[in-house]
């Protein structure tokens, strides 16, 4: 790679440890990757900030790059494992918060927003499109690709906090124009409805893989198209999609097309999870955006709690305080909980089985929350509760 | 001997290898106060990573593998350096961040468990002082569609009454293609032989030697060979043929690279 005379003195170590392990990385990333260069990113967000996953050896890293480093661009940061004010009703040990605070100091001392999201484009860190980032979360990820036209690769939690810390990213995939491209349409049936969107997300991860697709017959609202990346993220590793309201800017690299009918989205389904005996009755994953809160709080607003499961709602603490009487509503159900979400939160302390209409739950519940899965589209799982 | 490869994280190190034929997750795989192995599936014992030279193909699995390998650190059980055949970024990201020198673009195959390793990262090459290098050619001559396979005789220093190709060193200033003509010529008194193909070095660890075979493909205009006393009887067989034959070790990867490398006519 080729290095300005400002990021060797960097890799020489002049301006501190932290600075400087931050530009090594990134450069032994974009020597792997063969980038050429790094370019100036707008903003980060970082993945790799619950207790429950990166641990106590997480918590001494960040914790070591924050005595002498801080970020350079806007950065936000993904779910913690817990609410940081309602964390007792989690089931959360005084332990675990203890350490999870630790975390959030140090991300706090790093100069790190804590919004807490894995929506971090409805929290204050929304890019415009063309500008270049570098963002862990690949639900995330594929929104700012497919739906912002922002440019990022899919970064693991280190890379994008090195990046935050350096204000640059190596310039290879999709920062790359000729990356962007397309290279097999699939064509949707016509009659897609919104609960369709978790099993196709998860079927088209599986059969595209890395894969850039051109998708037609899709008319999608902004909170589907969350939805949708949120999927195919899990099960695949393509981090952006065209679609017919957003089309490739070239199609001449299409060499497959593929068709999706009801059979294989039935099929996809079955393979979501049926649990039959959920514990657990979750809704936001992703954490939910303002307009499905007020969704959510619209469509309950004539039933009555059933009561017989525990409900949990997750969101932002910036979508919350939007909107209070909505959050209210929802709370006559369940608990609104704010920071954390489903997958880093040591659910499996309290429970053993979930209902939830995400098939990135579904994907990742069953190993990092020790969970069975109850799939249910989002009108099954409100009749789950009220 | 002196293996290059590519620098992913600077520094050098020095150690006993400690070899492992699978994808490996620090989050999970290693255990994170002893530093040993522990992925059942995979046949692991318990050997431990701390203080040696790992080698293992590549990672795999979570991204917070990278702070498992930053713990291991902490805890004084990491490995001294990390040899892998692709880094993948997961690896690379925590060899950095726990400051572990590390390379990668190695053929780990050419390693073993117990090897004394220096790796110097930084000039992105590892040094086994207790491993030997030793360069052979191996020419196979082919006529009408078959090929000359050579049984050894028992006056050889090794493999005796195996099957080969035209083997032998290269010798001190010897180019592989001179060394190679010159076997052919030796051993089969054949000066007609035209290069058909050549293929890239096949490189094998046998005992504590590297063996780095050079393989060429001539064309002869007839099937007369005039052997010395290396050989005691010579065969021209058709390649589904040579499974038939009690061969020197990697002479069917030898023909492969041969027919694979030969100009095809459009």
């Amino acid at each position: 790679m080729h290095l300005t005379k400002a990021e060797d003195r960097i890799l020489a170590g002049d301006e501190g440890v932290g600075r400087r392990k931050a530009l090594e990385l990134l450069v032994a990333l974009g020597e792997i990757y063969g980038a050429d260069r790094l370019i100036p990113i707008q903003s980060a967000h970082i993945s790799g900030a619950s207790f429950q996953t990166i641990g106590e050896a997480g918590l001494r890293y960040i914790s070591d790059l924050a005595a002498d480093a801080k970020v350079a661009v806007p950065s936000t940061l993904n779910p913690l494992g817990m609410d940081r004010e309602r964390w007792r009703e989690m089931g959360i040990s005084e332990a675990f918060a203890a350490r999870q605070e630790a975390i959030v100091r140090a991300y706090e001392q790093l100069g790190v927003d804590l919004a807490c999201s894995c929506i971090p484009y409805h929290s204050g860190n929304r890019p415009q499109p063309g500008e270049h980032v570098a963002w862990a979360e690949s639900s995330a990820v594929v929104y700012a690709n497919s739906v912002l036209r922002a440019r990022t690769n899919r970064e693991g939690g280190p890379a994008a906090l090195a990046a935050a810390i350096i204000g640059k990213t190596p310039e290879y995939g999709l920062h790359l124009d000729q990356e962007r491209l397309p290279s097999v349409e699939v064509a949707l049936p016509a009659d897609l409805s919104p609960a369709d969107l978790a099993p196709l997300g998860y079927w088209l991860g599986e059969v595209l893989r890395d894969r850039i697709p051109y998708l037609r017959n899709l008319r999608l609202s902004d909170d589907d198209h969350k939805t949708l990346g949120a999927s195919l993220a899990s099960t695949g590793a393509l981090s952006l999609y065209y679609w017919d309201a957003s089309p490739p800017p070239r199609t001449d690299l299409i060499l497959e097309r593929l068709s999706l009918d009801r059979a294989d989205l039935e099929d996809a389904t079955a393979r979501l999870g049926l649990d039959k005996d959920p514990e657990l009755v979750a809704f936001g994953c992703p954490q939910l955006s303002e307009s499905e809160v007020v969704g959510l709080a619209r469509a309950l607003e004539h039933r009555r709690p059933r009561g017989d499961l525990p409900v949990w709602f997750f969101t932002t603490r910036v979508v919350a305080q939007r909107c209070p009487a909505a959050i209210e509503q929802l709370r006559r159900f369940g608990k609104v909980l704010c920071d954390t979400c489903l997958e880093v939160a040591p659910i499996h302390e309290l429970f053993s089985s979930t209902a939830t209409d995400s098939a990135k739950a579904c994907v990742y519940l069953p190993t990092v929350g020790r969970q069975r899965v109850c799939y249910c589209p989002t009108r099954a799982l409100l009749d789950l509760i009220g | 001997m002196i293996l290059k490869g590519r620098r992913i994280s600077g520094g050098t190190a020095e150690g006993p290898i400690l070899r492992v034929d699978h994808p490996v997750s620090f989050l999970g795989g290693v255990d994170p106060k002893t530093g040993q192995l522990q992925d059942r599936a995979h046949g692991d014992t318990g050997e431990s990573v701390a203080g040696r030279i790992f080698a293992f193909p590549q990672g795999k699995g979570s991204t917070v593998g990278s702070y498992a390998m930053y713990g291991l650190r902490l805890s004084g059980v990491a490995p001294a350096g990390i040899v892998n055949a692709h880094a993948e970024p997961i690896i690379a990201t925590g060899a950095i961040i726990a400051e572990i020198p590390m390379i990668d673009g190695i053929d780990i195959g050419l390693l073993e468990t117990d090897d004394q390793g220096i790796l110097r990262a930084s000039a992105g090459e590892l040094e086994l002082p207790g491993v030997g290098h030793r360069e052979v050619v191996t020419s196979i001559l082919s006529c009408e569609g078959r090929y000359l396979i050579l049984k050894r005789s028992g006056e050889v220093g090794t493999y005796q009454h195996h099957w080969a190709g035209v083997s032998g060193y290269v010798n001190p200033g010897e180019s592989p293609q001179e060394a190679s003509l010159r076997e052919v010529a030796e051993e089969t008194g054949s000066s007609k032989a035209q290069l058909l193909a050549s293929a890239r070095p096949i490189r094998r660890r046998h005992g504590s030697t590297v063996w780095e075979i050079h393989p060429f493909l001539y064309q002869v205009p007839e099937r007369t060979v005039q052997t010395d006393w290396e050989h005691e009887e010579v065969r021209w067989i058709l390649r589904e043929e040579l499974s038939g034959f009690q061969t020197v070790p990697w002479l069917d990867e030898v023909f492969d690279a041969l027919i694979a490398a030969v100009p095809r006519p459009r």
